[in-house]
C-alpha cells in the first residue's frame, strides 16, 4: 500500500466522509459542516491542548522569575538559557508543549484541504474522483453534490472581500497575544513582537490564496481557542499587558 | 485540475474528437492520419463530444463558447458568444429544429441557431450548474440537475413548462427519454424511470440496496430493455417497464477488482459494447440469451495503464474510444483486436 492509499484510507476520506454526511444533517450547508468538525477536531485534540494551556499557564506564573533571570543573566544568554532551562525542569514545564498541538493540525489542515476541493467537485474530474472516495453511507450519496455557497462565500475559492483573511489574522493574533509572556530583554522582545505579526499576516496571506472553507477552519479554531484559553487561564492573559516596564513600576 | 474527456464521433468515414490540448481534430479512418485540427484560442478543456450536423461539427468548450466548424476543411463558420463565454460547458450539446441547446455551468439552457450561432434564448437558472446534456423530445427538452430536479422546458421558447419531477437526491447523468418515460442515473446509487407527467418515479433500480457507486454514464434504452453502466463496475440490463433486473455483467481486471464504468454504453445492430476505465472493451449479442453473469462474446483491451472517460462510438463493427493520454484507440470486433491507433499529441 502507498503511502498515498494509507493517507487517503486513514485521513483523507474519514475527513471527506465526515464532511459531507454533517453536511446532509445540517440541511445541506458546507459551511456548518466545516465549523461543526472544527469543533469536532477541537474536542478530539482536547487532552493536547489541555496540556499546552496548562504549559501556557504555568509559564504564565513562572514569568516573575523568569524576568529576574533575564534581568540576572541578559548579558549572559548561555547562562541565561542554561538557568531558564532548570527553572523549567523544575516546575515540570515543557516550552516546546505548545507545539504538538500545532504540529497535530497540520495533517488536518491538509486533509482538510483535500477535503473542500474534493467535495465541492470544482472541475468534472474531481466529482468523478469523489465517486470513489465516499462511504456507501445513505446520509453520504444524499448530500452530494454540495453546494460551495454559505454567507457570501464561496468556499472552493478565496474570499474577494478580505473579511475572512482579516478575522483569521486577528483572531490568531489575540489567541497567541492571550499565551506570549513578555521579554525584559529587548532583543527578545523585538524577536517576540515580530513572530506575533508574522503568523498571523502569514495566515492572513495564507487566506487570500486558499479555499475559504479553509479560512473558516482556521477562523472558528481560533474562536475556540480564544474562548477555552480564557476559560482555562482564566481571562485573557498578557492580551491587556502594555508593557515590561509599566508591569514593574 | 480540469484535462477533459471529450469523446468520439464517427461521420463519412471521419473521426471528430476534442484533444486535452483544446484542439477540435479529424481523423481520417482510411488513411488513419489527421485531416484537420483546430486549435481553440486561447487553449480550453473540452468535455464534449463533438457533433456533427450538415457540413460542420459543433463542440462546446470549457471556457463557455460553443464552436461550429466546417467539416472538410476545419475552419470556424461561428463562436458563440462572439466575445466573452457563458458558463463552462461540460453536457455534449445536442441538436434538433436546426437548433443546438447547450447546458451551462451558469445553471441555464441556451438554444442557438444551428447556421449562424444566433442567439434564441436562454431559460431561467435551472440549478447552480448544469453538467449534463439536455434532451429533446418533441417541442420539449429536459434537463436534469446535480440538486434533484428533472425539468422540463418549452424547445421554442425556453419557458419552464409545469411539469417538473423533484428527487431528494441528486442526478447524476444525463437523462433518456424512451417511451415517454425519463431514465436517470442518481448520485443516491440508483437508476430512476420516471413518466413523464408523473411525480413519483415509477421505479427505482435496484429497488432496495443501492448499487456500489453511483449511475454517471447515461443509460441507454432499446426495444423495451435498459442498459446502465454503473461506477460500481457493472453494467445493468433492466426490464424498462418493470425495473427487474434482467442481467448483469461485472467488469473486473486480473486481480478480480471491479473497474468502474464511465462512458455509456453503444448498441450496434445486435451487439452490445461496454467500455470500463481501464479500457477493456466488451462485447455481448443481444441476439443471444443472456442470463445473470452473462459472459460476453469478445473481450478486447486496448492496452495497459489506459484511462477512459470520454463517451465512445461504434460504426461498421469498428469501435473508436479515446484514452485520456489523447490516443484515439480503433477497435475491430470481428478480429477482436485493436485495428490502428493514433496519437493526437502535437509533437513538438
Amino acid at each position: 500500500m502507498s503511502f498515498i492509499e494509507v493517507w487517503n484510507l486513514i485521513i483523507a476520506n474519514p475527513v471527506l466522509n465526515v464532511l459531507v454526511a454533517l453536511s446532509h444533517i445540517l440541511g445541506g450547508s458546507f459551511g456548518f459542516a466545516i465549523i461543526v468538525l472544527t469543533v469536532i477536531v477541537r474536542l478530539v485534540s482536547w487532552p493536547l491542548t489541555r496540556r499546552q494551556l496548562k504549559s501556557s499557564k504555568a509559564m504564565q506564573d513562572m514569568q516573575p522569575k523568569i524576568q529576574e533571570l533575564q534581568k540576572k543573566y541578559g548579558k549572559n544568554q548561555k547562562k541565561l538559557q542554561q538557568e531558564m532551562m532548570k527553572l523549567y525542569r523544575e516546575a515540570g514545564v515543557n516550552p516546546l508543549g505548545c507545539i504538538w498541538p500545532m504540529l497535530i493540525q497540520f495533517p488536518m489542515w491538509i486533509a482538510l484541504y483535500q477535503a473542500i476541493m474534493s467535495a465541492l467537485a470544482t472541475t468534472p474530474e474531481s466529482l468523478l474522483g469523489l465517486a470513489h472516495r465516499l462511504y456507501s453511507w445513505d446520509i453520504v450519496s444524499q448530500a452530494i453534490p454540495l453546494s460551495s455557497k454559505f454567507l457570501w462565500l464561496d468556499l472552493g475559492q478565496p474570499d474577494p472581500y478580505f473579511i475572512l483573511a482579516i478575522i483569521v489574522g486577528g483572531t490568531m493574533w489575540v489567541q497567541q497575544k492571550m499565551i506570549q509572556a513578555p521579554s525584559v530583554d529587548p532583543r527578545q522582545a523585538s524577536t517576540s513582537r515580530m513572530m506575533m505579526l508574522m503568523m498571523p499576516i502569514m495566515f492572513g496571506f495564507l487566506t487570500l490564496m486558499f479555499p475559504s472553507g479553509l479560512a473558516l477552519y482556521w477562523a472558528v479554531s481560533n474562536v475556540i481557542g480564544i474562548i477555552t484559553q480564557y476559560f482555562f487561564t482564566g481571562g485573557w492573559g498578557y492580551l491587556k499587558f502594555r508593557s515590561p516596564f509599566q508591569s514593574t513600576q | 485540475m480540469a484535462r477533459g474527456w471529450s469523446g468520439t464521433i464517427v461521420h463519412d468515414g471521419i473521426v471528430y474528437v476534442g484533444t486535452v490540448d483544446g484542439r477540435v481534430v479529424a481523423v481520417n479512418s482510411s488513411t488513419q492520419s489527421q485531416q484537420w485540427s483546430y486549435s481553440i484560442d486561447p487553449p480550453a478543456t473540452i468535455y464534449t463530444t463533438p457533433l456533427v450536423n450538415g457540413d460542420l461539427v459543433y463542440i462546446g468548450t470549457y471556457s463557455g463558447q460553443v464552436y461550429a466548424l466546417t467539416i472538410i476543411e476545419g475552419t470556424d463558420r461561428w463562436v458563440y458568444p462572439r466575445s466573452g463565454s457563458i458558463g463552462s460547458i461540460v453536457g455534449s450539446p445536442v441538436i434538433a429544429n436546426e437548433t443546438i441547446y447547450v447546458s451551462s455551468s451558469d445553471g441555464m439552457l441556451y438554444a442557438l441557431d444551428t447556421k449562424y450561432g444566433d442567439f434564441k434564448w436562454k431559460s431561467e437558472p435551472l440549478a447552480n450548474k448544469l453538467w449534463t446534456s439536455p434532451t429533446v423530445t418533441g417541442d420539449t427538452l429536459y434537463a436534469s440537475t446535480f440538486d434533484g430536479n428533472i425539468y422540463a422546458v418549452s424547445a421554442e421558447t425556453g419557458t419552464l413548462l409545469d411539469w417538473a419531477f423533484e428527487s431528494e437526491a441528486g442526478f447524476a447523468s444525463t437523462p433518456v427519454i424512451y417511451e415517454d418515460i425519463i431514465y436517470v442515473g442518481s448520485f443516491d446509487r440508483h437508476l430512476y424511470a420516471v413518466e413523464i407527467g408523473s411525480d413519483t418515479p415509477m421505479w427505482k433500480f435496484p429497488e432496495e440496496k443501492p448499487a456500489d457507486n453511483w449511475f454517471w454514464a447515461a443509460p441507454i434504452v432499446n426495444e423495451g430493455i435498459v442498459y446502465a453502466g454503473c461506477l460500481d463496475g457493472r453494467v445493468y440490463v433492466i426490464d424498462a417497464e418493470s425495473g427487474e433486473e434482467l442481467w448483469q455483467f461485472e467488469s473486473s481486471d486480473t486481480q478480480g477488482k471491479l473497474v468502474p464504468i464511465v462512458s455509456s454504453p453503444v448498441l450496434m445492430d445486435n451487439l452490445l459494447i461496454v467500455v470500463d476505465e481501464s479500457g477493456a472493451v466488451y462485447v455481448f449479442d443481444l441476439s443471444t440469451e443472456l442470463e445473470d453473469e452473462a459472459v460476453p462474446l469478445k473481450a478486447i483491451s486496448i492496452g495497459d495503464d489506459v484511462d477512459v472517460k470520454s463517451s465512445f462510438c461504434a460504426q461498421e463493427g469498428l469501435v473508436y474510444i479515446r484514452d485520456e493520454d489523447n490516443w484515439i484507440h480503433v477497435v475491430d470486433i470481428d478480429k477482436g483486436e485493436v485495428s490502428w491507433k493514433v496519437s493526437l499529441t502535437v509533437e513538438e
